[in-house]
C-alpha cells in the first residue's frame, strides 16, 4: 500500500493563486483589462456582421430583441467556460517549478485557473449588460441573482473538466493540440450563434444532452425574457455536475502524485 | 517518544518518460491504480523514524537519492512502494529555488510560500519586517525572482521558513550557496530552532555542518542505508570511504598507463643502505644519492627528492626542473639523477628518503619511492635543522 503525505488544501493559498494567476493574465500590462472586453467585443461585431448583414440571420424568439443581444447573451459565459478550459489545460505544465519543490493539493493550480478566468469574464459580462440596457435592450435585473447560481454551475462544469483535461496533459501532451478544435466544434454544436429551434428535430433531442446547450438557454430566458424554467431537469444538471465533479476530483488524484515524475 | 517521521520500506522507482508511448503507458497503468513499474531504481527498501527534538544529517555522494528521499518525506512524489508518515508542521526547502517562480517579485512569492506553509494573511503581515530583516536583500523583494543571485533566493527561502516555526524542518542542501555570513546566521538559527525542541532532517555534503548540526546521521548510498547511527561514527565512516574511493582511484590511473608505460623509478640509492638497517650518517656530512628513472619515451624525465621526518613531516625537497638539472642518460629509456647534500644540516633523528618520478613537462607525478635513514650526532639544539647562527655580544 501506497500511502503518501497528506496533503491539504489551504484556502489562502488558493485565494493568492487566483489574484496572482488574475494580475498575471489580466493586470499585469495596461491593455490586459481593456482585451478583456474587446477581444470578446470584436469576435462578437464580426459574428454579428456575418450573421444578421451577410446571411440576414432571424431568430424568431428574438423578434423586437435583435441578433446582437441575442448572441451576447450567451456569447460571453460561452468565451468564460472556454478560455478557462483551455487555459487550465496546460496550468500543470506551466507551475511545473512550484510542483516540483513543494508540496500541495495540485488541484488548486488548475481549479485556480478556471476560477481567475471565470471571475474576469464575469466583470466584462457585467459591463456588457450594462451596454446593452444603455442600448435600449431591456434586461432583467432582477434575474441576475438566478443567473448566478447558474453561471456558478458552467464553473463546476469548467472546473471538472480541467481536472480531466489538465491530469491527461501531463502524460499526453497532445491533449493541448486536440483541445481547441474540440471547443470550436462545442461552440458551434451549440445554440449560441441560433436558436436551438433551427435545429432538425433529431439533433434537438442530441441538444438536450448538451449541458452548455442548457446553461445558455436558462441564461437568455433570464436575463432577456425574464423567464423561469426550472424544472426537474434542473435537478438532474445539479445531480450530474456533483457527481462528475466528484469522478474528475478523484481521476485527478489518482494522478496528481505523479506528476512530477512526468513534468 | 513523539515520532514525527516513519518511513517504511519505502521505494521509488522513476518512470521512464522520454517516449510519449512510456508516457502513455504509465498513464494507462495509474489509471488502473498500478505503478509505473519500468524505471530507475533511485531508493529501495528505505526504513526510518525521527522523533522530535532530533536532528538527522542525511549524506551520500552524487546521485544517492538523498534528495528524492527528502522529496519522499515532503510529499511532493509518492513513494512507488511503502509507507510514509509524517505529522507536525513541515517546513521545506528542497534544491534551489525554494519553489518559487521567478516571473513574480519576491514579495509575491513570500506571500504565496507563506500560504502555503498554512500562514494566513494577517500572520504573515505580521511577521513581514521579520522576514524581510532576516533576508535582508533590500529592495530586491519588490524585483522577479529571476533576476535574484542563488544567494538571494536562498535567503529568502530561509526567511519565510523562519517565519513559519516549523515542528520539522527539513532542507537539502541549500545553505551552501549564501555568502559567509548568511550561512552563520542560518546555522544560529537552526542551532536555536534545536534548543527550542524543533527537529532537522538535513542534506549536506559538509561534514563539519552535519557533525556541528546533527545528533544522528544516515548515510545513503545507491539507493539504500548504508549506515545510521550517531553522527561521529557515521560521518567518519563516510570520509574514510571517499579516501579510500580517492585512493583507488588514483591506482586505476597509474595502472591504466601500463606496466612500463609511465615514469617509474627504477632505483633510488644511498651510500651503505646495502644492508637491512637504514644508513647512518653525522651531522654535516655530504650524502650522495642517486636515482634512476625509466622513461617510456625516450624523453628526459623530472625527478624530485626530498626528506621527510618518519612521522610525514616534510623537512625539504627539492625539483629538478626547477634547477635546470638535466639527468643523464644511461641507456636508451633510463635515465639518471646524482644529488649531493652537502654538509648536511639535518638535526640527529629517523629521516626518510622520499623521491618522484614525473614526466618530461613537470605536470603529474607517476611514481615514488622511499628510504630510511638515520643523521647520528651529539647536539642539545631542537627541531629538525640546524639554521646557520651565531650568538652576538
Amino acid at each position: 500500500m501506497t500511502l503518501g503525505k497528506q496533503r491539504k488544501f489551504e484556502w489562502v493559498f488558493f485565494q493568492n493563486l487566483v489574484v496572482r494567476q488574475i494580475r498575471q493574465d489580466y493586470l499585469e500590462n495596461l491593455t490586459g483589462f481593456a482585451w478583456l472586453i474587446l477581444q470578446p467585443l470584436i469576435l462578437l461585431a464580426v459574428y454579428a456582421f456575418v450573421f444578421s448583414t451577410i446571411f440576414k440571420a432571424r431568430i424568431p424568439e428574438a423578434e423586437g430583441i435583435g441578433f446582437v443581444p441575442y448572441l451576447a447573451i450567451a456569447f460571453w459565459p460561452w468565451t468564460a467556460f472556454s478560455e478557462a478550459i483551455l487555459r487550465a489545460n496546460n496550468s500543470i505544465t506551466t507551475n511545473g517549478a512550484l510542483i516540483g519543490k513543494v508540496a500541495f493539493a495540485t488541484e488548486q493550480i488548475p481549479l485556480a485557473t478556471v476560477t481567475a478566468t471565470f471571475i474576469m469574464h464575469l466583470v466584462g459580462y457585467l459591463a456588457v449588460l450594462i451596454v446593452l440596457q444603455l442600448m435600449g435592450t431591456g434586461i432583467h435585473w432582477f434575474y441576475l441573482l438566478l443567473a448566478l447560481p447558474v453561471i456558478l454551475l458552467m464553473w463546476v462544469f469548467a472546473c471538472a473538466i480541467s481536472l480531466f483535461t489538465s491530469a491527461i496533459q501531463v502524460f499526453v501532451r497532445d491533449v493541448a493540440q486536440i483541445l481547441p478544435p474540440l471547443m470550436t466544434f462545442w461552440f458551434f454544436t451549440t445554440p449560441i450563434l441560433y436558436s436551438s429551434s433551427y435545429l432538425p428535430e433529431s439533433l434537438q433531442t442530441l441538444t438536450q444532452w448538451n449541458p452548455m446547450a442548457w446553461f445558455i438557454a436558462r441564461l437568455r430566458e433570464l436575463l432577456l425574457f425574464g423567464e423561469m424554467n426550472f424544472d426537474y431537469k434542473t435537478l438532474i444538471i445539479f445531480l450530474f455536475m456533483a457527481i462528475f465533479a466528484w469522478i474528475s476530483l478523484r481521476f485527478f488524484r489518482r494522478f496528481s502524485g505523479h506528476f512530477e515524475d512526468f513534468l | 517518544m513523539d515520532t514525527l517521521v516513519r518511513i517504511e520500506n519505502v521505494s521509488k522507482i522513476y518512470p521512464r518518460v522520454h517516449k510519449s508511448r512510456e508516457r502513455l503507458q504509465a498513464f494507462v497503468s495509474l489509471l488502473f491504480g498500478r505503478e509505473p513499474v519500468h524505471g530507475t531504481k533511485v531508493l529501495s527498501d528505505i526504513n526510518l523514524e525521527v522523533v522530535r527534538g532530533q536532528s538527522l544529517g542525511i549524506i551520500g555522494e552524487n546521485g544517492a537519492g538523498k534528495s528524492t528521499l527528502l522529496k519522499v518525506l515532503t510529499g511532493v512524489i509518492q513513494p512507488t512502494t511503502g509507507r510514509v508518515m509524517v505529522q507536525g508542521k513541515v517546513a521545506a526547502m528542497l534544491e534551489l529555488g525554494a519553489g518559487f517562480q521567478p516571473d513574480f517579485s519576491g514579495m509575491d512569492n513570500v506571500r504565496m510560500k507563506a500560504s502555503l506553509m498554512g500562514l494566513s494573511n494577517r500572520e504573515l503581515n505580521e511577521r513581514l519586517d521579520d522576514i524581510l530583516a532576516f533576508a535582508d536583500i533590500g529592495e530586491y523583494i519588490h524585483e522577479p525572482v529571476k533576476h535574484y543571485s542563488s544567494g538571494m533566493v536562498v535567503r529568502l527561502g530561509f526567511a519565510v521558513i523562519t517565519a513559519c516555526r516549523p515542528d520539522l524542518l527539513i532542507t537539502d542542501e541549500v545553505l551552501a550557496v549564501g555568502d559567509e555570513s548568511f550561512q552563520k546566521k542560518c546555522i544560529r538559527w537552526i542551532q536555536q530552532f534545536l534548543d527550542q525542541g524543533g527537529t532537522l532532517l538535513l542534506v549536506s555534503h559538509s561534514m563539519y555542518v552535519v557533525q556541528k548540526l546533527c545528533q544522528k546521521a544516515l548515510w545513503i548510498h545507491a539507493g539504500g542505508i548504508e549506515q545510521y547511527g550517531d553522527v561521529f561514527p557515521v560521518t567518519q565512516a563516510y570520509l574514510a570511504w571517499h579516501e579510500k574511493r580517492n585512493a583507488k582511484d588514483k591506482e586505476m590511473q597509474l595502472k591504466a598507463t601500463g606496466d612500463g608505460a609511465y615514469y617509474r623509478i627504477d632505483a633510488l640509492t644511498l651510500p651503505g643502505a646495502e644492508g637491512t638497517d637504514p644508513p647512518v650518517f653525522a651531522m654535516g656530512e655530504d650524502i650522495n644519492i642517486e636515482l634512476q628513472i625509466y622513461s617510456p619515451d625516450d624523453r628526459p624525465p623530472v625527478g624530485v627528492v626530498g626528506v621527510v621526518r618518519a612521522d610525514g613531516t616534510p623537512v625539504y625537497g627539492v625539483v629538478s626542473d626547477n634547477e635546470n638539472a638535466a639527468p643523464v642518460k644511461l641507456a636508451d629509456h633510463r635515465f639518471r639523477f646524482r644529488l649531493r647534500l652537502t654538509n648536511i644540516a639535518l638535526l640527529p633523528g629517523s629521516y626518510n628518503l622520499s623521491a618522484h618520478s614525473m614526466d618530461p613537462e613537470g605536470v603529474r607525478v607517476f611514481d615514488n619511492r622511499q628510504m630510511a635513514f638515520q643523521i647520528s650526532g651529539d647536539t642539545k639544539e631542537v627541531g629538525y635543522i640546524r639554521l646557520p647562527h651565531e650568538w652576538l655580544d
